[in-house]
């Protein structure tokens, strides 16, 4: 993946969840951890096309997990987030930091 | 988590739906996550809205599924898409044909059995139709891993837009055929098979996967 390569904000949103609920980031668990951190709605459909997308980018890893009875037999997909995916998220930080040095955004009307 | 009761499960169309679009990996986890939320919801709020949760979180992830399979393969999905369509076009009117050509071998009309003759031409040519229009969908699926049911939709959609434009003559008004009303039905329900074709590919690569695990798990099991 390039150096020059940075994450959109829902990829950025949902990398930062996978890593905030470390070892327990499956669908379920990322979905609200957005939710409540960001106030946001998002569908189950969107985290997992884009932690496909990110998987596929080599910035997260997935293993499934047991089936559990509350989840009709069905086996949990767990996410981890891979150096390279940390890598981007501190390039997506920095660009934007450097993008808003010096800009007073307290004092605009944004 | 307490479970809901036996009779509070999630709506089976909205998980059948769900488990249509996406790769059969995805559609196990997904369906897994929205079952656990679903019971979750239904644990604490009325059934009815649970079950309306569960589809309006459906439609969107089915909304989120097809985009992102379009997404991730867009030139071939074209291809395949248009090579459906060109087939589709090149080959109307076959069925008519084979028909006709079949009931001239025997002459029914020659003999007693003119009704049944009647009645076939009536019913037999869309019928014939929508077997095309199936078989049709069936081959465009088999072609589409894992895409079979996105790519016989946009096949149809296309198709349908076609036809619709014969709606409107040259002049941009209603065309002769929008009055013919068995017309517009006709044609409906050939692009619907288009899609039941990519429905029957999809659910029989579901259910030989199924039981290649099921044997999978039994040999390990011995």
């Amino acid at each position: 993946m390039s150096n020059r390569d940075y994450l959109g904000e829902f990829e950025h949103i949902v990398l930062l969840a996978v890593l905030r609920l470390d070892d327990q980031a499956y669908g379920v668990t990322v979905r609200r951890e957005i939710e409540v951190r960001t106030k946001r709605e998002v569908s189950i459909g969107a985290i997992y096309a884009t932690l496909d997308r990110l998987e596929a980018k080599g910035y997260v890893q997935s293993r499934p997990g047991d089936p559990t009875p509350e989840r009709g037999g069905r086996s949990k997909r767990f996410f981890r987030v891979t150096a390279p995916g940390v890598s981007a998220i501190h390039r997506t930080h920095r660009a934007i930091r450097s993008l808003a040095e010096g800009l007073d955004l307290l004092g605009s009307r944004l | 988590m307490r479970r809901p009761a036996p009779h509070t499960r999630p709506p089976s169309i909205a998980a059948w739906l769900v488990s249509l679009f996406g790769s059969a990996d995805q559609a196990e986890s997904i369906l897994g996550d929205l079952e656990e939320e679903f019971s979750d919801i239904a644990s604490k709020s009325a059934a009815a809205s649970a079950r309306r949760w569960y589809w309006h979180q459906s439609l969107k992830t089915i909304a989120q599924l097809a985009g992102a399979g379009v997404r991730n393969a867009p030139w071939p999905l074209a291809g395949l898409v248009l090579a459906g369509f060109l087939l589709q076009w090149f080959s109307t009117g076959l069925p008519e044909g084979v028909i006709v050509a079949i009931l001239r071998t025997q002459r029914p009309y020659s003999n007693l059995h003119y009704d049944f003759y009647i009645s076939f031409l009536t019913y037999g040519f869309p019928i014939a139709g929508d077997i095309q229009s199936i078989l049709l969908g069936c081959l465009v699926a088999a072609f589409a891993r894992q895409r079979e049911v996105i790519a016989t939709t946009a096949l149809s959609f296309l198709g349908g837009a076609s036809i619709g434009l014969l709606f409107f003559d040259a002049s941009g008004h209603w065309s002769r055929f929008a009055y013919s009303w068995p017309f517009p039905i006709v044609q409906l329900i050939n692009q619907l098979a288009i899609v039941l074709g990519g429905v029957i590919v999809r659910e029989i690569r579901l259910a030989l996967r199924k039981g290649c695990h099921e044997h999978d798990f039994n040999w390990t099991d011995k």
